[in-house]
C-alpha cells in the first residue's frame, strides 16, 4: 500500500505541475529557448538571466518585475517548438526569446507568428528565418545573407578566386557557405574549386584536405560549428597545406573553441561576425572585462554580444511600450511589446554596427544588424588574440535577389 | 488496487458484449479532453497530449517487433523518419519556400503513400534478422537507423541542414487540422486504432507465432512456423505504425522537419518508453510513452545553481529517474499493474473455489 500511496502522491503532484500556470499580473513574463548543452550555450543562457536580474534589482520596468522561464532546446526543432507551444500557451509569456540555432528558430517562427507572441532572436543567422514575413519576429544578429557578401567581397579582392569550401552540415554553415558561394558567382564570376559537403561533427578531413592540397588553391573557407572547424584547420596544417593559402571561417569561427582547440592553426583565419573582443570602444572593453570577471571568459565572442545586446534592446522596447500587464490584456500587451521592438531605432550597443528594426514584416525591417567586422586571429590556443580587418555596412536588399 | 482490479474486471464484462464496446467507450470518453483541458487547465496540454499519441504509436510499434517477436531493433527511428520526410515531400508544393522536393499531392494521399514507404523500409531493415541475432542484430538496425538520417542530412532535395518547412496540415474541404485540438482528434484516433490493431494482432495466430519465436526460435521453427517469414512480417507491421507516427509527427503544426528529430538519442528515448512501460506488453508501450513524455516536459525547465553558474538538470533527474524505476521496476510499469491485476484475479477466483467448496460441504 505504501508504493501505491508513492504512486499517488506522484500522480497527483504530476497533475499539479501540468495544471499550474505562472500567470501573475503585474510581471512582464519572458520565454528563452536556447541550446543549453555547451559550455557556452550555458554561458549565455546565464548571462541573459544575469541581465534580466540586474534589471529587475535596479527597479524592473517601470516598477514592474520581469519573470524568466529558461528552457533547453538542445538546438533540436521539435524539442524548440514545445518549449515554444510551453511558454506561449501554458506561461502565457509576453515575449520569447530564442532560438541559438536556425534549424530551431525556424519552425519557432511560425508558432509566434500564429500566436501572436513577439520572438526576438539572439543568435540564428540563416536568412530564411526573416524571408517567412512575420510581423512578430526580430533578428539582432547579423543575417547569413550579409555575412557571405562581406566575405566573397574580402576573398575576391585580397586572396583570389580559386577557392574550396568544405561545408559541414548544420543550418547555419550550409547557409554561410551558399551564400558565399552565391555572392563570388555574382561578384566574380568563380564556382567553387573543390566543395565537400560533411557529417555536423565530422572528425576526418585528411582525405578532403590531401585533394584541396593537389589543387592549388588561394584560400579554404571552413564553415562549421566551432569544434567541427578547429579540428579541420589543424588538418589542413597536417595535410600539409600552407600559410600562404588563407583559411576563411564560418561565423562560428568567432567561438572560443575555435582558437583554443586549432591552437597554431588559428593563426591568420579569418571570419565575418557581429563583435570583435579586439574592439577598442570603452563599451567593448567594459564588455570584455565584465564576462571576465563574471564568466571566466578570455575574450567573449559575438553571441555574448548579441545575447547582451539583446537584453538592451528588449529593456528599451519594454520601457517604451504600454503595457496593462492583466489577464485580459495580455494580446494587447503582446502588440505593444512588437510594435515598441520595431520602433527600435539606430541602437549603437556592441554589435558592430547600429540595429534597427522596423513595422514591415520584412527582412529590410526585421535584420536588424547589417553591419558585420572582419576579424583575423593572430595567436590560437587558450589566449587566443584577434585583430579587426574590417567593417562592411550593407544595403538592407543587399542578398535578397 | 482494488478499483483498478474492478476496471479491469469492467473492461472484460464489456468485451463479453462485443469486443469493441471497450474500445468505443474509450473514445467517446477522450474526446472531451481538449475541452476540459483548455477549460480548467490551459491548452498547452492538448499539445502535449498529441505528442503523447505519437509517441504511443511510435511505441506500441516498437513492442511488436521487440516486445512480440523479441528481435532487438535499434533503427526504429529510421523508420519514423522516412514515414516523415516520404509524406512531407509528397505534400510539400514544388518550388515551395524551402527549396526543397515538392509533389504537391493532397495530404490524405500522401500519408498511405509513406505508410507503403515506410512498410518496405521496415522489410528492409528486417532482412538482417534472419541472419542476426540479439547485439549483432541491434547493431544492424542502428546503422540502418542512423544511414537514413545521415541521407537526410546531406540531402538538399530532403531538407538537408534547412529542414523541411511549411509541410501542409490535413485537411477536409475548407477544414483544416492545424490547431492543438483539431489534431488531437487525428493523432488520438490513430494512437487508439494503433492500440486496438496491436492487441487483435497479439491475440491472433500471428501473435502467438512472434512469441513463441521470442521464446526460442528453433522450438518455433520445430513446431512449423516459418520463422523468416514471421520475423519479416513483425519488422513490416512495426514499421507500418513507424509510417503512420511518422506521417502524422511531419503534418502536426508548425509542419517542420529536421534530421536532428530522428537520433540515436530519440530511439533511446522510445526504447526507455517501451521498457519503462514493460516489453512485450501493450499498455506498457501506452503508460511507457504517457510517463516518459510528462516527465520529460515536467523537467525541461528545471535549472539549478550551482556556484553561480545555471545548470539545465534535466538531462540528469530525467535519466535518474528512469535508471530507478528500471531498477525497481525491472518488468516496466505495465508489467507491474499486470502482475498485481493477476494476483486479484487469482485470490478472486481462489476465494469463489473456497465458498462454492464451503457450500457445497454444507449442502
Amino acid at each position: 500500500m505504501k508504493l501505491m500511496n508513492k504512486v499517488f502522491a506522484g500522480l497527483v503532484a504530476t497533475g499539479v505541475g501540468l495544471a499550474t500556470t505562472a500567470a501573475f499580473a503585474g510581471d512582464i513574463r519572458v520565454g528563452i529557448t536556447m541550446r543549453m548543452v555547451s559550455e557556452n550555450g550555458q554561458a549565455y543562457g546565464q548571462m541573459v538571466m544575469d541581465e534580466i536580474k540586474a534589471i529587475n534589482d535596479a527597479g524592473g520596468i517601470n516598477g514592474n518585475m520581469i519573470k524568466a522561464t529558461l528552457m533547453n532546446d538542445e538546438c533540436k526543432s521539435d524539442k524548440g517548438v514545445a518549449n515554444a507551444n510551453k511558454l506561449i500557451f501554458q506561461e502565457n509569456i509576453h515575449l520569447l526569446i530564442g532560438s541559438t540555432c536556425s534549424s530551431v528558430s525556424l519552425p519557432i517562427v511560425d508558432v509566434t507568428a500564429k500566436a501572436g507572441v513577439p520572438q526576438m532572436i539572439p543568435h540564428s543567422t540563416n536568412a530564411k528565418i526573416t524571408q517567412k514575413g512575420s510581423e512578430w519576429v526580430f533578428r539582432i544578429p547579423v543575417s547569413g545573407r550579409y555575412y557571405g557578401g562581406v566575405n566573397a567581397k574580402y576573398v575576391g579582392e585580397n586572396i583570389g578566386s580559386k577557392i574550396a569550401y568544405i561545408c559541414a552540415a548544420d543550418a547555419a554553415s550550409v547557409g554561410d557557405c551558399a551564400n558565399m558561394e552565391k555572392q563570388m558567382r555574382a561578384r566574380f564570376g568563380v564556382d567553387p574549386a573543390y566543395r565537400a559537403d560533411v557529417q555536423e561533427k565530422e572528425v576526418d578531413f585528411r582525405s578532403h584536405m590531401q585533394k584541396i592540397k593537389s589543387m592549388n588553391v588561394d584560400g579554404i573557407l571552413v564553415a562549421a560549428l566551432a569544434e567541427t572547424m578547429a579540428r579541420a584547420l589543424i588538418q589542413s596544417y597536417e595535410a600539409g597545406i600552407g600559410e600562404d593559402v588563407r583559411r576563411i571561417g564560418s561565423s562560428s569561427a568567432s567561438n572560443a573553441p575555435v582558437p583554443k582547440i586549432a591552437g597554431d592553426a588559428a593563426k591568420g583565419v579569418f571570419f565575418t561576425a557581429a563583435y570583435a573582443a579586439a574592439d577598442n570602444r570603452p563599451i567593448a572593453k567594459l564588455f570584455n572585462e565584465m564576462t571576465r570577471k563574471r564568466y571566466g571568459i578570455h575574450a567573449p565572442d559575438h553571441d555574448f554580444s548579441q545575447a547582451y545586446d539583446l537584453v538592451r534592446i528588449m529593456e528599451i522596447a519594454l520601457n517604451n511600450a504600454d503595457l496593462q500587464l492583466e489577464q485580459w490584456s495580455l494580446k494587447q500587451d503582446r502588440t505593444a511589446i512588437r510594435d515598441a521592438i520595431a520602433s527600435v531605432e539606430g541602437y549603437e550597443g556592441l554589435a558592430s554596427g547600429p540595429i534597427s528594426f522596423c513595422a514591415a514584416p520584412t527582412p529590410q525591417c526585421r535584420d536588424g544588424n547589417r553591419t558585420a567586422v572582419l576579424i583575423g586571429y593572430t595567436k590560437g590556443g587558450e589566449n587566443f588574440e584577434t585583430e579587426v580587418l574590417a567593417r562592411v555596412t550593407m544595403e538592407p536588399d543587399f542578398g535578397l535577389e | 488496487m482494488v478499483f483498478l482490479s474492478r476496471i479491469a474486471d469492467l473492461i472484460d464484462a464489456l468485451a463479453s458484449r462485443h469486443r469493441l464496446l471497450p474500445w468505443l467507450i474509450a473514445y467517446v470518453m477522450l474526446l472531451p479532453l481538449p475541452f476540459i483541458m483548455s477549460t480548467f487547465f490551459n491548452s498547452y496540454l492538448i499539445d502535449l497530449a498529441n505528442r503523447a499519441c505519437l509517441f504511443i504509436l511510435l511505441a506500441v510499434g516498437l513492442n511488436i517487433v521487440k516486445g512480440f517477436c523479441g528481435q532487438v531493433t535499434v533503427g526504429h527511428i529510421g523508420l519514423y523518419a522516412i514515414g516523415a520526410v516520404t509524406s512531407a515531400v509528397l505534400s510539400l508544393e514544388p518550388g515551395g519556400f524551402g527549396g526543397a522536393l515538392g509533389f504537391g499531392l493532397p495530404v490524405w494521399v500522401s500519408i498511405p503513400i509513406a505508410i507503403l514507404v515506410t512498410a518496405f523500409a521496415g522489410l528492409i531493415v528486417g532482412l538482417p534478422s534472419v541472419r542476426l541475432e540479439g547485439a549483432y542484430l541491434a547493431l544492424a538496425t542502428l546503422g540502418l537507423g542512423e544511414s537514413v538520417r545521415i541521407f537526410i542530412a546531406v540531402t538538399p532535395a530532403l531538407g538537408s541542414s534547412t529542414g523541411l518547412m511549411m509541410i501542409p496540415a490535413p485537411s477536409i474541404g475548407s477544414f483544416v487540422f492545424d490547431s492543438f485540438t483539431s489534431y488531437y482528434y487525428l493523432v488520438m484516433t490513430a494512437a487508439l486504432v494503433g492500440i486496438y490493431f496491436s492487441f487483435s494482432i497479439l491475440r491472433s495466430a500471428t501473435g502467438r507465432a512472434f512469441q513463441a519465436i521470442r521464446e526460442d526460435t528453433i522450438a518455433a521453427s520445430v513446431n512449423g512456423i516459418n520463422v523468416i517469414k514471421y520475423k519479416l512480417l513483425a519488422f513490416v507491421l512495426s514499421a507500418i505504425y513507424a509510417g503512420l507516427a511518422g506521417a502524422l509527427f511531419a503534418h502536426m503544426p508548425p509542419g517542420y522537419l529536421h534530421h536532428n528529430n530522428f537520433t540515436v538519442i530519440e530511439m533511446v528515448t522510445l526504447l526507455l518508453m517501451v521498457v519503462l512501460g514493460g516489453i512485450g506488453n501493450v499498455w506498457g508501450g501506452v503508460i511507457g510513452a504517457i510517463v516518459v513524455t510528462i516527465a520529460y516536459d515536467q523537467t525541461k525547465d528545471l535549472v539549478v545553481y550551482f556556484m553561480d553558474r545555471p545548470i539545465v538538470v534535466q538531462p540528469l533527474v530525467f535519466g535518474l529517474s528512469m535508471v530507478l524505476l528500471v531498477l525497481f521496476m525491472p518488468r516496466g510499469i505495465g508489467g507491474w499493474f499486470e502482475g498485481v491485476l493477476r494476483n486479484r484475479r487469482f485470490i478472486k477466483r481462489s476465494e469463489e473455489k473456497l465458498g462454492g467448496t464451503a457450500r457445497n460441504s454444507q449442502s
